[in-house]
């Protein structure tokens, strides 16, 4: 018996002769929100079909809210949610048709359909067709769809993909409260300020092979530099100073920029996520 | 909070689904009102009585009094008198035309303008009764009767013309005499019925039953095709719905959808008048074997003019046997194995002929035997391609 609400232990996957998922492990905990970050072709999307139910893994076990996916599949679809990354919807259907033919699915007879869409910003759209969507829109009630039967486990793929970046903050508020429910949320993203901002651990996939698993903080921790870089105006020249952190001096020196009458700026020289998966696997996350 | 859901649910859900996703289909919503509308209009037009008559040319009867009493004791029957037996044969077999002129009968050659007035005969029968015909029918004498016929022509034809000569032995002699008939068979698509022929309302009223059962196989290809290409079915089966839910719905929804469309037709065409029952089973089954081929046509597609292709790799072959009963002596054995026979036999029988449930068991049981085989084959493939998603 375990306490993480979705846990896979060394996962594998071969299509053919090619190892897409090689002994993947990771769990995720209730209201906890899983960064899955990787380049195309990682092994992202396999590991969800594997999680989600839509493939079976050559090798390793998979526990979702306690439950085996072999045995209990419906029970753990019951209480799951997923916002594929292409835009599945029944076109010739309404936005309300939509969420409420999925609702029914779950024996879910009376959906508030209208708040749900309220909620992804689609309010006074929930009337018309999904071919006369949007992309952005499409996207929004793909999430509205995913949150129909108030799962307990969310997969998200590439959730806001092709959105502005009003929409995008509006969604990723959403997936906050999601976690705040506590709901436990595996999310792919291509973009590292938006895992940043929502993960409270990434994890790192390249090759099929995990390369980390943490909180975004303890990488940057452990890969970025422990030093302040301090520019200052002095006499008419703009000068650049780093100050290490593991110096004995290093509060004083702080303590002199901060209360200089020159200081312009002060950064923090801990590494992105992108510059710690490039260090880590030698590949970018994009492209 | 969601509750437990159960199969039904769930499989009533899509079928909803699925039906609200047909009628807003504006392409296949629009044809199947064109074809409903079509086929009920064409079947009213058609004529509804039967203007058939066999021309049959007759050598060794010399009294035209005979020939007038055969005439008219045989419904659909022109006697033509020829006075030599090699002429006859030659008509028969297609060397040269006979032509009636008042009551007489000229022979000329095929390439020959025919005179003024005269009218053309189709024989393609021919009987010669010898010197001693009724002598020796009048005798209780055996004797033969030869009868030519042409190649095209019916089995049972020849079988009708055996009547025609034994009833005139026995009008003659009041016994009956063996005839001998030495010309080649052939087979023709059911039972054929001489002496009992069909109008053409009658002939097409399956055909159009059937045409719009395979209307339905389209859609339902076309449906079947767009919810794989969309990859809806991948959001739907990672709700509590199985791939056997999916399939369940699709396979109910072709079959409710073709039921209901039969259903108006048959009732337009007033063709529910004998055993509505028997005829609705036929249809059902009609429709689940269809359903089915949509389901092989639907998985195999990858966009509109593909599915359209394997949709009509279907059509093509089940069409035949609805088209071979219009011609009945054109089909061959073959046909009878094509998985739509039983059911537009099965469908002449009852509405055509008025057959019941037990004339029409063995078309039944073949035709159900078709279902499984055709929805199974198709639950198969579906199901492969979905998993494969």
């Amino acid at each position: 018996m375990t306490d993480a609400a979705i846990e896979a232990k060394d996962l594998s996957f071969s299509y053919g002769n090619l190892k897409a998922v090689d002994g993947v492990s990771f769990s995720i905990a209730s209201g906890e929100i899983l960064g899955f970050l990787g380049p195309n072709g990682a092994g992202k999307s396999t590991t969800i079909k594997m999680l989600i139910g839509q493939l079976v893994p050559e090798d390793g076990t998979i526990t979702i809210l306690g439950m085996d996916p072999r045995h209990d599949k419906e029970s753990i679809q019951a209480r799951m949610g997923v916002c594929f990354e292409e835009k599945n919807l029944y076109e010739s259907m309404t936005g309300e048709e939509n969420l409420r033919f999925f609702a029914s699915l779950f024996g879910i007879k009376s959906p508030d359909a209208q708040e749900l869409l309220s909620r992804v910003g689609l309010a006074d759209r929930g009337d018309d067709r999904v071919s006369k969507y949007s992309k952005g829109m499409r996207q929004r009630l793909m999430m509205a769809r995913a949150l129909v039967n108030q799962p307990d486990v969310l997969f998200l793929d590439e959730p806001t993909d092709g959105l502005d970046p009003a929409s995008a903050q509006s969604i990723r508020n959403l997936i906050l409260k999601e976690s705040d429910r506590g709901a436990a949320i595996l999310l792919t993203t291509h973009d590292m300020h938006e895992a940043d901002e929502l993960s409270d651990r990434v994890a790192f996939i390249n090759e099929g092979k995990l390369h980390a698993v943490d909180t975004p903080e303890n990488l940057k921790m452990q890969h970025g530099k422990r030093s302040v870089k301090v520019r200052v105006r002095e006499e008419g020249d703009v000068s650049e100073r780093i100050v290490e952190l593991d110096d004995a001096s290093a509060g004083e020196q702080l303590k002199a920029a901060v209360s200089s009458a020159g200081l312009l700026t002060i950064h923090t020289e801990e590494a992105s996520l992108e510059n710690i998966f490039i260090e880590m696997t030698g590949r970018r996350l994009q492209g | 909070m969601s509750r437990p859901v159960t199969r039904t649910q769930v499989i009533a859900a899509m079928v909803k689904k699925d039906l609200a996703e047909y009628g807003r289909d504006r392409l296949w919503a629009f044809l199947t009102v064109l074809v409903l509308i079509f086929v009920i209009a064409i079947f009213w037009v058609l004529p509804n009585d039967v203007d058939e008559s066999i021309d049959v040319g007759v050598q060794g009867i010399s009294d035209p009094g005979v020939l007038v009493a055969l005439e008219t004791s045989e419904e659909g029957l022109t006697l033509v008198p020829f006075s030599s037996e090699d002429e006859l044969r030659a008509v028969v077999a297609g060397e040269k035309r006979a032509l009636l002129i008042s009551e007489e009968t000229i022979v000329i050659g095929s390439d020959v303008d025919p005179p003024e007035g005269a009218r053309a005969t189709d024989i393609s029968i021919g009987l010669v009764f010898p010197e001693d015909f009724f002598s020796s029918a009048a005798a209780g004498i055996q004797t033969d009767v030869t009868v030519y016929i042409d190649g095209a022509v019916p089995e049972e034809i020849e079988s009708a013309m055996s009547s025609v000569i034994r009833e005139l032995a026995f009008a003659v002699s009041g016994s009956e005499l063996p005839v001998s008939a030495p010309d080649e068979t052939f087979v023709v698509l059911g039972e054929d019925r001489v002496g009992n022929q069909t109008t053409a309302r009658d002939a097409f009223r399956p055909i159009f039953v059937f045409l719009i059962l395979l209307m339905e196989m389209f859609v339902m290809a076309s449906l079947i095709a767009k919810e794989i290409q969309d990859r809806t079915v991948s959001a739907v089966l990672v709700t509590p719905a199985t791939t056997g839910d999916v399939l369940a719905a699709k396979g109910i929804a072709g079959a409710v959808s073709g039921m209901v469309q039969a259903v108006i037709v048959l009732v337009a065409i007033n063709a529910l008048g004998n055993e509505p029952l028997l005829i609705l089973t036929f249809m059902l089954l009609g429709a689940v074997m269809v359903s089915g081929t949509a389901m092989i046509a639907g998985s195999s597609g990858k966009d509109f003019i593909s599915t359209l292709f394997y949709g009509m790799a279907f059509m093509i072959p089940l069409m035949i046997p609805a088209f071979g009963a219009l011609f009945p002596g054109t089909s061959s054995l073959w046909i009878r194995a094509l998985p739509s026979y039983p059911l537009v036999d099965g469908l002449i029988e009852v509405t055509t002929y008025g057959g019941g449930w037990a004339e029409t068991l063995p078309q039944l049981g073949a035709l159900l035997g078709w279902c499984i085989a055709l929805f199974a084959l198709g639950w198969m493939i579906l199901r492969r391609k979905v998993q494969s998603l």
